[in-house]
């Protein structure tokens, strides 16, 4: 492999005397990493002001109005009371208020009836998780209503007089319905915007040194330089080792920058540095894999920057470097576990919530690899028929 | 297939010795210079022949003595340090060649060298070429144009449509085929008692005049040239010329080849 070393460290001088792989490697995941740090801020915490509009004026409205008045959901909402329907559509549609609920005439009266009606939630295209919390409320709100009127119905079904019926309401409406699914986090810290798209952004751009590489092969190729090389004593395996190794070393480099500037000037949590380091040297030898499978693969150079693009974003978007995978289907969520990169952003989403160190990677490092290992394997199959074509 | 870019169909291939097939190190007997120029234009000239003489396990101090070495033999000491893409034509040939000589190649792979070179490059290459093969270096040349071929061959091979059709040395080839001399003998004084005169002489197949000389066929026209002097003062001629015209090596390509245009 000495060869390989010596092509490595020749193809290593030339992309960094080329501008482009200082933009690409360093400036660009940081101003991105940055723009998106500014986008953004604030998205850690989120709030929003939610329009009532009570046409009713019965009990159960006001019993709406004062869950909404409920401490825990002062923190996330704040009610702005409107006087119809139609200026809280207006007010939503002037964004005024991110989104409205209404509740009917006649709504407190339904629910002792048997059709009750329905409480009417106004959102906005633009604002969907302000409308989603406040679905969300009106579904709680409404079970809790139903199971106020299922015990009652209970109670009376089993003797109650009827003259007792205030009273159990009352009783009832005192209980709560337990939480069902509470919703906590494992770690010891919160996710950070930062915090996920520093190494998400630095991954991405890693990405893109497959297909640097792969077309200065066949740039070398058309150069006759292959040739010239098969014709010294190398072996065709080490002239593709030596050209996929050249990505290890510069992208080692840009990871491990780009993690220290994002960690000291965005405040981006990267994890223990040893399991980071870790983390981010099993992704830089999948890179390498897949940049000499993508070699052994193509057979011309625009075939190469084809397929290279294919496998750029494609990996980009199916593990998760674009989008918090938390917040993706669950067949997404699947997909990215056949993603080097997918279960890098999982180690280092787990290294900057749950914290830890080596154990914490373990199973994302092992993924990565035996990911290595098999378009390594396909790499070494190919080789010779790709440097003799 | 010497330079080990083609696996052969048969046959074996030896080099100083040493079978090729399947030994890599046999590689390293053997010094390649492209057709095409295969240099790095985004490296200096020193940055590319270390490059390769480290793939001729070269290093150190011997990779910086063949480097310099190299350079002197093609005359490009004084642009080691420049960028390859900042040379002329015949520069950047030159180069190629000096990246086939680093490891003191025991043969010496020149695939048409001269090809798009300006005349000063041209000699400079084959120069070297000869002083190569003085020095005991054995240079496998390819070219097309014949008369590089005559200049600086031994042995010549005349491959055709992918088969070696002819093999050996410019006399050889020649006197295969059965080409003759032409010798063309201007004098003042009656020509056609100068042609008769020559018919005479072993060798001379034939003696015709016209424009004002007379012109033979013949065998080994040096070797009967005195006996041609000889009838020619028994003739009473007085000779003002005499020109020997030995068959070439196109005549033989071609009367082995043929003329059609290939494809």
């Amino acid at each position: 492999m000495r060869n390989a070393l010596v092509i490595a460290h020749k193809d290593l001088r030339q992309r960094l005397r080329d501008r482009s792989a200082i933009v690409l490697g360093l400036v660009a995941p940081l101003a991105i990493a940055a723009l998106m740090s500014v986008a953004f801020k604030g998205s850690d915490t989120f709030h929003f002001t939610m329009g009532v509009v009570d046409v009713d004026r019965g009990p159960v409205a006001a019993g709406l109005l004062k869950a909404l008045d409920a401490p825990g959901l002062r923190q996330i909402v704040t009610v702005k009371t409107i006087a119809s329907k139609r200026s809280a559509a207006d007010a939503v549609r002037a964004k005024s208020v991110a989104a409205a609920l209404v509740v009917p005439a006649g709504f407190s009266a339904s629910i002792e009836g048997g059709d009750p009606l329905s409480l009417v939630t106004l959102t906005s295209v633009n604002q969907t998780v302000a409308g989603d919390i406040t679905s969300s409320i009106a579904t709680s709100f409404i079970a809790q209503l139903n199971a106020d009127r299922l015990s009652v119905a209970t109670a009376l079904a089993a003797g109650v007089p009827t003259s007792q019926s205030a009273h159990l309401e009352a009783l009832a409406a005192g209980f709560q319905i337990p939480e069902r699914a509470v919703q906590r986090s494992i770690g010891a810290h919160k996710l950070k915007t930062i915090s996920y798209y520093s190494p998400g952004m630095a991954i991405f751009f890693l990405l893109f040194t497959i297909s640097f590489t792969a077309r200065s092969f066949f740039v070398d190729r058309a150069q006759g330089m292959i040739e010239r090389i098969r014709a010294a004593p190398v072996r065709p395996l080490e002239i593709l080792a030596g050209k996929a190794m050249s990505v290890l070393v510069y992208g080692v480099a840009s990871l491990g920058t780009v993690a220290v500037i994002t960690s000291a000037a965005f405040g981006a949590n990267w994890g223990a540095p040893a399991a980071a380091a870790l983390l981010g040297l099993a992704m830089v030898v999948a890179v390498v894999c897949v940049t000499a499978l993508v070699m052994c693969i193509a057979r011309t150079q625009r075939q190469a920057e084809g397929i290279s693009s294919i496998a750029v974003f494609g990996l980009a978007l199916l593990g998760g470097n674009f989008i918090f995978l938390s917040s993706s289907p669950p067949v997404m969520r699947t997909v990215a576990l056949f993603t080097p990169n997918g279960w890098a952003m999982r180690g280092f989403t787990d290294l900057s919530t749950i914290g830890g160190g080596l154990g914490t990677v373990a199973e994302p490092v092992l993924a990565i690899l035996a990911f290595s290992v098999v378009a390594g394997s396909a790499a070494a199959l190919l080789a010779r028929r790709a440097v003799a074509a | 297939m010497v330079c080990g870019l083609l696996e052969p169909d048969g046959g074996t291939i030896t080099i100083g010795g040493r079978p090729a097939a399947g030994d890599l190190s046999v590689k390293s007997l053997v010094g390649y210079m492209p057709q095409d120029v295969a240099l790095y234009p985004d490296l200096t000239a020193r940055e590319n022949l270390a490059f390769l003489g480290r793939l001729y396990r070269l290093h150190g101090a011997l990779l910086e003595e063949r480097v310099s070495e190299a350079f002197e033999l093609t005359d490009l000491s004084d642009r080691a340090g420049d960028r390859v893409d900042s040379f002329s034509g015949g520069m950047k040939r030159r180069l190629n060649m000096a990246a086939g000589l680093l490891n003191h190649p025991v043969l010496l792979v020149l695939d048409e060298p001269t090809v798009g070179v300006d005349p000063q490059s041209r000699h400079a290459i084959l120069e070297r070429v000869q002083t190569f093969g003085r020095g005991g270096m054995a240079v496998l040349y390819t070219t097309h144009y014949m008369e590089e071929a005559e200049r600086v061959c031994d042995r010549v091979g005349i491959i055709d449509r992918g088969r070696l059709v002819a093999e050996g040395t410019r006399r050889e080839l020649v006197a295969r085929l059965g080409q003759r001399d032409r010798i063309e003998l201007g004098a003042a004084g009656d020509l056609e008692r100068l042609a008769a005169a020559v018919r005479t002489v072993p060798g001379v197949e034939s003696a015709d005049t016209a424009d004002h000389a007379v012109h033979l066929v013949a065998e080994d026209g040096r070797w009967i040239l005195p006996a041609i002097l000889e009838a020619a003062k028994r003739a009473e001629v007085v000779l003002n010329s005499v020109d020997v015209v030995e068959p070439d090596l196109e005549a033989v390509f071609l009367h082995l080849t043929g003329t059609a245009l290939r494809e």
